[in-house]
């Protein structure tokens, strides 16, 4: 009897063998390759935005090889290269610049690159007003002198050469091509390198080279170029061990580790513009009162931090500009970590024996974040007080914080902070200036005197002593009172394989691979 | 027959509705701000406000609704917050992905799963139940995506015997591009006779397809196992028996038959419900399915987005559900279609 | 009496793998009630060790350490206290809502049978994740509002089951000989249709136990459930995803732990049906 039934599933299971068998036999092998394929992976979604007016976020990565701005700026070396723009000049006062444009530079729809593009594509940002758009707040007005001259008349002086530099939003397009719905649907039309050849929703882009750039195609370059989002940082580093993947960026320290002995993957480490940043609600009881918030600032173990949360791979923040950017000195006040210290200032503050339970939000997803919140807490609770620590999605943790109703935001806010160009009062105005209506003063801070000096601040010109000067003066200033605080400034972690050759980080575009200047030896 | 099928469909059409109100209410009644997510991030305060009166947040929610579901039925479901892109297309998108490895999964879980539970009921006891016990009750406990990391590393990584991630090779895709007409990889590469790519698929699709299977392998097992035990008391059974049917036949035509009945339901089920809990699963695999789709909408409460998906695996439910109950009807004639 | 438990005990003995499946699940509620006396380093549930971190299993550390230095077996053992009242709680709840309108439903038919199941039915096709998600999101992120919400998303699974067996039933012909026979519909209901229609259901719910723990890690990965320092073995699996190639024991020993303990639930309730279903005997 089972025998029987054994015999009939017996004949079903060589069936079915058969016909796989089949079909593998009637597969035809690959022709050899010979196009030169890179594949860059990362953790975030390949293009948040298809959009180049709108770009704030993870797009960066794709769409500064298939978009080029006037300028490109490098972090290192404190100069610009030219790109679209091929010289400029500023007038006395910050407030006129014109740049002269390169001839003879097609969009990949075939139109010729030209002033009144430039002139429309920036202002079809303006004029849109999204992601980080408002990078191009002081311009007035954009005139046209020629066809391949063009300046812009700014309210304020700025330092527009950064601006026009920026990885997003600074990027010039053909205005024949901008209709939104066309580049949602995939689309691009930009001067770059490369241009897309086929997409699947934001998680993957294949682009191919774009046979009329303006820079030529003489010497080794790629002929595809794939971007793939893979969430799992461990299948990240899989595909790389194994040699499915070209560049990846931001491995978790341990991964990094892992890989150093890896002679098929090499590991850049590079400084960042990005910290780790604590907000205190400056409007609640008892951390309204700026000796509990020094007493907390006392009481997180920052060297543990870097070491554990970035396996060592970064610094303890010496104020909240990162190290690396202009504006960060060693001039800054700064904390360590002292529970005797924190004692003393909670008994100052009249609360010796703590007791306090505070509400700390940090997002969802960040091993690195995590790691720093839990040795925090536990560094709190030898002092009697509780932190009462949710990793939350975003869009909730906002609501609360922008909560209407302040009884309902949170005590603490963690965040990343990065600026959108290279400009340290990104950090001192995004967090800290007075707003009636927080969008990321999410500590509530509200200092006069604070808000006139930034006011000041900005009109001076960039990275000059006086400008440093008053970074510095800042930064004390958020130091003394402890309104918020850097924990520590990152460092990107790049592992790439080791027959790639020509990238070089910059930490003015995080997360770009300029791949048109790399190639496989 | 066809006034109950009608009839079930309209009743499935209400459901629908119910259902699109619960929804909507759920998402938005959460506390919760899409408004970075549509802008970007350090958005500035006059953006978010804009951010608020574009999605259309700043209006009662009933109002809210009623827009929404003008538009809804007239084909325009809205543009995902997260992913910028008209909430039908990425649906368009992602389900097929999603359809094809579930299918797999349960194809391979049910061929392995309902022969191991014909064996265990036919000697119950013995030792090829306890062993195809302990694979069924293996197979259920297993957690999914603990599994999935142990494949990739042995499988993927170690033996290399399998792609690690993907519905197909990066290579195949530019050198034999799989035309689109479903969807589903493996069937439009098969039609179109692009046997590389077919195969690569194939390739592509075991790991997290046994992942999956191991699943709907148990539970088949188990179901097959329990019912047909029940059926085989019957009387039928027994006549049969008595009256020289081999047992064979008894096993295959008679109790299965019957025995199908629940498996296909909970089948149905499943099929239903693995289309969006599977995202971790998806997630480990870079499957570019829709359970994915639904946990990012839901994290960043993109209310387009989760409509949409809601909707449509409550249309799946509907029309499996009224499949498994029609086959059910056809199979065993002890239920009667009321 | 004595007669009753010695014949229990025989059919025990006929089916080996049940007494295994009870000696697990015996020796996973003593660990999880004396966790505090068992677990070598009961304060790790909370406390961190930077410089002990990544240690690799050694006779200090069974299990070794996770990315804190935590010892990996105190919190697999005080584990153990969380992820049984989480598959205990969520399945007895969604029990307890669907099991008597599935029974109700199946029993009597009609027009209650039509209401109830299209209200089974809009839960149903609620992806659960959304619904958990949204209860989860309203009520505050927490460990205890995430089981409501997966016992919310759970119950129509139960009360789908059951009613197709109840309908089944009731077409049978010793039910129809009853109702014929003038009985009442208690008695139909809990000595004909609810014994009969349960066993499905037992099996379906000794099953979900293991899918309840991994729905409930699931939610902490989004950001909702247990929250970390939380010793939840799901949530020990997802934030060990980061290191399992690096460091195998943080995600294994969770990982199994969820294993053993869903196969000896399982082993258990499926054996003591057999056990205790008097129909057995006909075999």
């Amino acid at each position: 009897m089972k025998k029987g039934i054994s015999v009939f599933l017996f004949r079903m299971g060589l069936a079915s063998l058969f016909l796989v068998l089949t079909v593998f036999t009637l597969s035809i092998v690959v022709i050899a390759q010979e196009l030169q394929v890179a594949v860059h992976l990362q953790g975030a979604e390949v293009v948040p935005y298809w959009d180049p007016s709108d770009g704030a976020s993870g797009e960066i990565g794709l769409m500064n090889n298939l978009y080029e701005a006037l300028l490109r700026y490098d972090a290192a070396t404190n100069t610009f290269t030219p790109i679209l723009a091929t010289s400029y000049e500023q007038s006395e006062d910050a407030k006129t610049w014109t740049f002269k444009l390169r001839e003879g530079v097609k969009f990949h729809t075939g139109n010729v690159m030209n002033a009144h593009a430039v002139k429309a594509s920036i202002d079809r940002t303006i004029e849109r007003g999204r992601g980080s758009s408002y990078i191009w707040s002081p311009v007035d007005s954009i005139e046209v002198i020629d066809d391949y001259t063009i300046r812009f008349h700014l309210r304020q002086p700025a330092p527009l050469d950064l601006v026009v530099a920026a990885g997003y939003c600074a990027y010039i397009f053909d205005p024949a091509y901008c209709d939104h719905d066309w580049f949602i649907a995939g689309n691009d039309s930009g001067t770059g390198p490369y241009t897309v050849e086929s997409s699947e929703g934001s998680e993957k882009v294949i682009t191919k080279k774009f046979d009329d750039y303006w820079g030529g195609w003489e010497g080794k370059h790629f002929d595809r170029v794939v971007f793939l989002s893979v969430s799992e940082a461990s299948t990240r580093r899989l595909m790389l061990e194994t040699g499915q993947a070209d560049f990846c960026e931001q491995l978790p320290p341990t991964d990094i580790e892992a890989l150093q002995d890896n002679l098929a993957v090499r590991v850049e480490v590079n400084p960042s513009f990005q910290n780790l940043m604590v907000l205190y609600n400056n409007q609640r009881t008892p951390l309204d009162n700026a000796l509990v918030r020094r007493a907390m600032s006392y009481l997180i173990p920052y060297e543990d931090t870097v070491a554990v949360g970035l396996g060592g791979y970064g610094y303890v923040s010496r104020g909240v500009i990162p190290y690396g950017l202009w504006g960060y000195s060693d001039r800054v006040e700064t904390f360590t970590y002292s529970p005797t210290v924190a004692k003393a200032l909670l008994t100052q503050a009249g609360y010796p024996d703590g007791g306090f339970k505070f509400l700390l939000t940090y997002p969802a997803g960040y091993e690195d974040i995590r790691k720093t919140v839990e040795l925090w807490r536990a560094a709190c609770a030898e002092l009697n007080i509780t932190l009462d620590t949710r990793a939350m999605p975003t869009a909730e943790r906002n609501a609360i914080a922008r909560s209407p109703d302040p009884a309902k935001r949170q005590d603490i806010y963690l965040l990343y902070w990065w600026p959108d160009y290279a400009n340290p009062d990104s950090f001192l105005s995004g967090m800290f200036y007075t707003q009636e209506r927080p969008a990321y003063n999410l500590g509530y801070y509200s200092n006069p005197v604070f808000d006139a000096l930034i006011d000041y601040a900005i009109t001076l010109p960039t990275g000059s002593q006086e400008a440093i000067d008053m970074m510095v003066e800042l930064q004390n200033i958020l130091q003394r009172d402890a309104a918020g605080i850097a924990v520590w400034d990152m460092q990107y972690l790049r592992a790439m394989n080791t027959s790639l050759q020509g990238y070089v980080d910059n930490a003015a575009y995080p997360n770009v691979v300029f791949w048109y200047d790399c190639y496989r030896e | 027959m066809l006034s109950y099928i009608v009839r079930r469909l309209l009743i499935g059409v209400l459901s629908l509705f119910g259902a699109s109100i619960i929804a909507f209410t759920l998402t938005r009644i959460i506390p919760s701000d899409p408004a970075d997510m549509w802008m970007g991030p350090h958005a500035t305060v006059e953006q978010i406000e804009r951010a608020h009166v574009e999605l259309g947040l700043d209006k009662p929610i009933s109002v809210q609704y009623c827009i929404y579901m003008s538009k809804f039925l007239r084909g325009d479901w809205g543009i995902s917050i997260v992913t910028k892109q008209p909430v039908l297309r990425d649906l368009a998108r992602y389900l097929p992905a999603s359809i094809e490895l579930i299918v797999f999964g349960m194809l391979v879980g049910f061929a392995v799963g309902i022969p191991l539970g014909i064996l265990s009921a036919a000697k119950p006891g013995r030792g090829m139940d306890h062993i195809s016990r302990v694979f069924a009750i293996t197979g259920v406990a297993l957690p999914s995506f603990w599994l999935a990391m142990l494949l990739q590393l042995v499988l993927g990584k170690e033996l290399s015997l399998f792609p690690l991630i993907g519905r197909v090779d990066l290579l195949i895709e530019i050198m034999n591009p799989i035309r689109r007409i479903t969807g589903l990889y493996v069937f439009d590469s098969l039609i179109t006779g692009n046997f590389a790519a077919l195969k690569d698929a194939l390739w592509h699709i075991v790991l997290p397809g046994l992942t999956l299977a191991m699943y709907p392998l148990g539970l088949a097992t188990r179901m097959v196992r329990t019912t047909m035990l029940e059926v085989l008391r019957e009387d039928y059974i027994r006549t049969a028996r008595a009256s020289g049917v081999r047992e064979e036949k008894v096993l295959t035509v008679y109790a299965l038959r019957n025995a199908l009945g629940p498996v296909l339901t909970v089948g149905a089920l499943t099929f239903g419900y693995s289309l969006v809990s599977t995202f971790l699963i998806e997630s480990l695999f870079a499957w570019p399915g829709l359970g994915r789709y639904a946990a990012k909408a839901i994290v960043s409460v993109d209310y387009p987005a989760i409509m949409g998906v809601t909707l449509l695996v409550a249309a799946f439910y509907v029309i499996l559900n009224l499949g498994a109950d029609l086959i059910q009807a056809v199979m065993d004639p002890r239920i009667r279609l009321s | 009496m004595w007669k009753q438990l010695h014949n229990v005990a025989l059919r025990a003995k006929r089916n080996p793998l049940t007494v295994i499946g009870l000696f697990l699940v015996a020796v996973f509620l003593l660990l999880a009630a004396l966790a505090p006396w068992i677990a070598p380093y009961p304060q790790d549930v909370w406390a961190v060790h930077p410089e002990e971190r990544f240690s690799p299993p050694s006779t200090q550390h069974w299990f070794g350490t996770d990315e804190l230095g935590r010892d990996i077996f105190s919190r697999v053992i005080f584990g153990t206290r969380i992820s049984l009242r989480i598959g205990m709680i969520v399945v007895v709840l969604a029990f307890a809502i669907g099991v008597p309108l599935g029974l109700i439903a199946g029993t009597f038919g009609g027009l209650l049978d039509e209401i109830l199941m299209r209200v089974t039915d809009m839960f149903l096709s609620f992806p659960p994740l959304l619904l958990a998600m949204a209860i989860s999101a309203t009520l505050g992120a927490s460990l205890e509002n995430a089981m409501v919400a997966i016992a919310i998303a759970w119950w129509p699974w139960y009360a789908r089951l059951i009613r197709s067996e109840a309908l089944s039933i009731r077409e049978r012909d010793y039910v129809e000989a009853a109702r014929a026979a003038g009985a009442t519909w208690v008695r139909l209901l809990f000595r004909h249709v609810l014994p009969n229609s349960l066993a499905p259901v037992i099996v379906q719910a000794s099953m979900d136990f293991g899918s309840v723990i991994l729905t409930s890690a699931s939610l902490s990965f989004l950001g909702l459930g247990a929250q970390p320092p939380t010793p939840e073995w799901g949530l020990m699996i997802n934030i060990g995803r980061s290191y399992f190639l690096t460091h195998w024991w943080i995600v294994t020993f969770p990982g199994l732990a969820i294993l053993i303990t869903v196969l000896s639930f399982n082993i258990t309730g499926d054996g003591l049906r057999e056990i205790l279903d008097p129909k057995a005997e006909r075999w």
